[in-house]
């Protein structure tokens, strides 16, 4: 029997005494070098300690990990950590499938949380449903090179400026001075959170399920407007004009000069333009006249699943609370460009020597943005279905980059189908409270 | 005729040896229709934390959905077209495969290889081929920009699909037609032509009324295979975009149920996309099948 035989039987021994050792499953959606860094933190848990096991099994993308999911609970055979975008709050909330973390882990500070990551997955007596794990929030990326290129030696801070230095940059022959994929999150949620503009009524859902809609009518619908006239003329432009096809590499690839895209983006593009361009991030722009609100918080969090047995509720907190630790948060965000959300590892951060070095760049100016004054309307979005519209409002929006409708009617359009959801999701809740 | 069951003894047997597949088919096919039909009767939570029975409101809901009826008749308009062209094309194939032209030999075995191709991977292909900066295109585009993007413009989205359909279907439908052409006696050619009938009276009153099972052995399974089998084409080619302009019933299904987890709006058109294709397979056996004379 060799030595690593005989510690293993030690600790199956002095684990059976104290808590069961558990292997435990995680289910992430992330891919590319997120997937890269999630793996990293798996393997040091493990490394780290010989009780538990976590197996982390990546599904590919958000949506697809929540299809398996659902099946899996269905079918009982569910993994006790999943981690899940944003758009899924609510519908995993009424799901009845998951535990509050605070419920099972009340011995935690909570409180180090920062508010704006705290708002958008509490209940209404302050309880967190799930640890914020890749959170990230809206940035304003630009190849200060090529602005320069254009005679733009102050990079723009509101959208009056961004459109006057994409009107130079197109005078200089740039074919693509602004690029977006016209996502909801980054065209829409984002831009009425800074803006102060709610999303629907009662704040956003957080009031009642019985909210509606109210895109249509808000500060929101002109700016949409402004994009697709921006677009007809050369200001901005969509992935599919981009020869990349995908706008974060057509940024990536100098292709495009500026772009609004995650935080979680900037590892990606500070690797890709290591050498040939200067890149800045700052917070995302604004209109002229509006008081700044902050950011939502993006990105992922983890939740725990219900129907599990104690020794596999004991490892996945285990593996939570490896998982908060400021060193890990800290290789993460360096790792990734996502945000560290607590305070304790912001401060670490700051005090440490490597405060203003480039591999934290988004945590500064990405907690910056999320800790705006909030309002009401700014805390997050708590509406049913939501994944579903977010596809409503991208269908919509496309016709008008298309020219086949104006911009408000696809707005008109998006609100009617985005009620339809919210009153089906009320039916389906029939009787259940908001948590 | 001999009698069916004469190759088994056993009276049991051949039930034995085809229950594994039966297994499979009530497994995979049979169980999953039947729960579609039941959720559609209900507003089912997607964890399965309860379900409430609403009747026939599904169903209101669905019919009175713009969109639905978009997707519906979009996919009316695939299956016209791209079928047509997925026949029709591979009919042309054959007829002049089957002529003594050069190359037709070596053309028999070629354009058999793609049906080896999985739809996804003809996907993938295609979308780099349309691709309106580095694809086929890309001449046409530099010399009127704009003109083409798929990206952008939803009709051009579709010609995609269509395109990339017809050519997925060319393999299998060019064998069936092929044989049925091969299996024509040349007395019958010879004869037609000792009449003085050219090579178009040939084809058209000669070899299209003999291979018409296989023509209609083909249009069937296009038909049907159009609505369903696309959806490995769109998503891989357009994702049901730009604008919705290809999101054909068969992807809405699966956008609504597993990304918007609207489990009961999903199984609703699921069972109304199930019986329509019962109807069209039926009204093609009823109007087409019955004229078609199987005897040569």
């Amino acid at each position: 029997m060799n030595r690593f035989t005989l510690a293993a039987v030690a600790a199956v021994m002095a684990g059976a005494g104290s808590a069961q050792a558990a292997n435990i499953e995680f289910w992430y959606g992330n891919t590319g070098n997120v997937e890269v860094a999630i793996k990293a933190q798996c393997d040091a848990f493990n490394a780290s300690q010989s009780e538990h096991k976590v197996n982390c099994v990546g599904q590919g993308s958000y949506e697809v990990s929540m299809q398996k999911a659902i099946a899996a609970y269905r079918a009982k055979n569910h993994p006790i950590l999943i981690q899940f975008f944003d758009a899924g709050t609510l519908d995993l909330m009424l799901s009845g499938a998951v535990e509050p973390v605070q419920d099972l882990m009340p011995e935690v500070k909570w409180d180090s949380y920062i508010a704006g990551a705290r708002a958008y997955y509490e209940t209404s007596k302050g309880k967190l449903f799930a640890q914020p794990y890749n959170s990230s929030t809206l940035l304003f990326y630009t190849n200060k090179t090529e602005l320069e290129k254009a005679g733009i030696s102050e990079t723009p801070t509101d959208w009056e400026g961004i459109i006057e230095a994409a009107r130079k940059l197109k005078a200089a022959g740039h074919a693509c001075p602004f690029v977006t994929d016209g996502d909801t999150w980054r065209i829409l949620e984002q831009f009425s959170a800074r803006h102060g503009l709610p999303i629907a009524t009662k704040h956003n859902g957080y009031d009642g399920l019985d909210a509606e809609y109210v895109i249509n009518s808000t500060f929101a619908a002109k700016h949409l407007a402004n994009l697709v006239e921006w677009r007809k003329e050369g200001l901005v432009r969509l992935a599919a004009d981009t020869k990349a096809g995908n706008y974060t590499a057509a940024f990536n690839a100098g292709e495009c000069a500026m772009m609004e895209q995650s935080s979680g983006s900037y590892a990606a593009a500070s690797k890709a333009f290591d050498g040939k361009y200067e890149l800045t991030v700052s917070m995302a722009p604004m209109y002229k006249g509006y008081e700044r609100h902050n950011t939502f918080v993006g990105g992922a969090s983890i939740y725990i699943m219900k129907g599990h047995k104690q020794p596999e509720i004991e490892a996945a907190k285990a593996f939570l609370d490896f998982l908060r630790k400021p060193e890990q948060q800290m290789s993460f965000t360096a790792a990734t460009g996502y945000v560290p959300v607590t305070t304790d590892v912001l401060d670490v951060i700051a005090k440490s020597d490597e405060a203003n070095s480039p591999k934290y760049a988004t945590a500064k100016v990405g907690v910056e943005s999320m800790n705006q004054p909030a309002t009401a309307d700014t805390r997050g979005i708590r509406l049913g279905f939501y994944v579903q519209f977010r596809e409503v409002f991208m269908e919509e929006t496309q016709k008008a980059f298309a020219g086949q409708q104006t911009m408000q009617a696809a707005l008109d359009n998006t609100k009617k189908r985005g009620d339809q959801l919210l009153r089906r999701f009320e039916q389906t809740y029939k009787g259940k409270q908001l948590p | 005729m001999s009698s069916e069951s004469s190759m088994f003894s056993h009276r049991w047997l051949p039930v034995l040896l085809l229950a594994p597949l039966m297994l499979l088919i009530v497994l995979f096919f049979y169980v999953p229709v039947f729960q579609a039909f039941y959720w559609s009767f209900f507003l089912e939570q997607p964890f399965g934390g309860g379900s409430e029975f609403v009747g026939l409101q599904n169903f209101q809901r669905v019919l009175s959905d713009p969109e639905f009826w978009g997707a519906t008749g979009r996919t009316v308009i695939f299956m016209l077209t791209a079928s047509s062209l997925a026949v029709v094309v591979p009919l042309m194939l054959a007829i002049a495969a089957d002529r003594k032209i050069g190359m037709s030999y070596p053309a028999r075995n070629i354009l058999v290889w793609p049906k080896g191709i999985a739809g996804a991977s003809i996907g993938v292909v295609f979308a780099f081929i349309f691709n309106p900066f580095v694809g086929l295109m890309a001449p046409l585009n530099s010399l009127f920009p704009g003109l083409w993007n798929p990206g952008i413009d939803g009709t051009d989205a579709f010609i995609t699909l269509v395109a990339a359909h017809v050519w997925s279907g060319i393999p299998f439908n060019f064998v069936i037609l092929l044989a049925g052409l091969r299996s024509i006696p040349p007395t019958m050619y010879q004869a037609a032509a000792m009449d003085g009938a050219g090579p178009w009276r040939r084809i058209f009153d000669v070899q299209l009324p003999l291979i018409m099972p296989q023509l209609f052995l083909t249009f069937v399974l296009e038909f049907t295979e159009s609505i369903t089998s696309v959806f490995a084409l769109i998503d891989t080619i357009t994702g049901g975009g730009p604008g919705g302009s290809t999101t054909l019933l068969v992807y809405k299904i699966y956008v609504d149920g597993f990304r918007g987890f609207d489990l009961s709006g999903a199984s609703t058109q699921t069972a109304i996309l199930m019986v329509f294709v019962l109807i069209l397979a039926a009204c093609q056996f009823f109007f087409l099948g019955r004229r078609i004379n199987y005897e040569r």
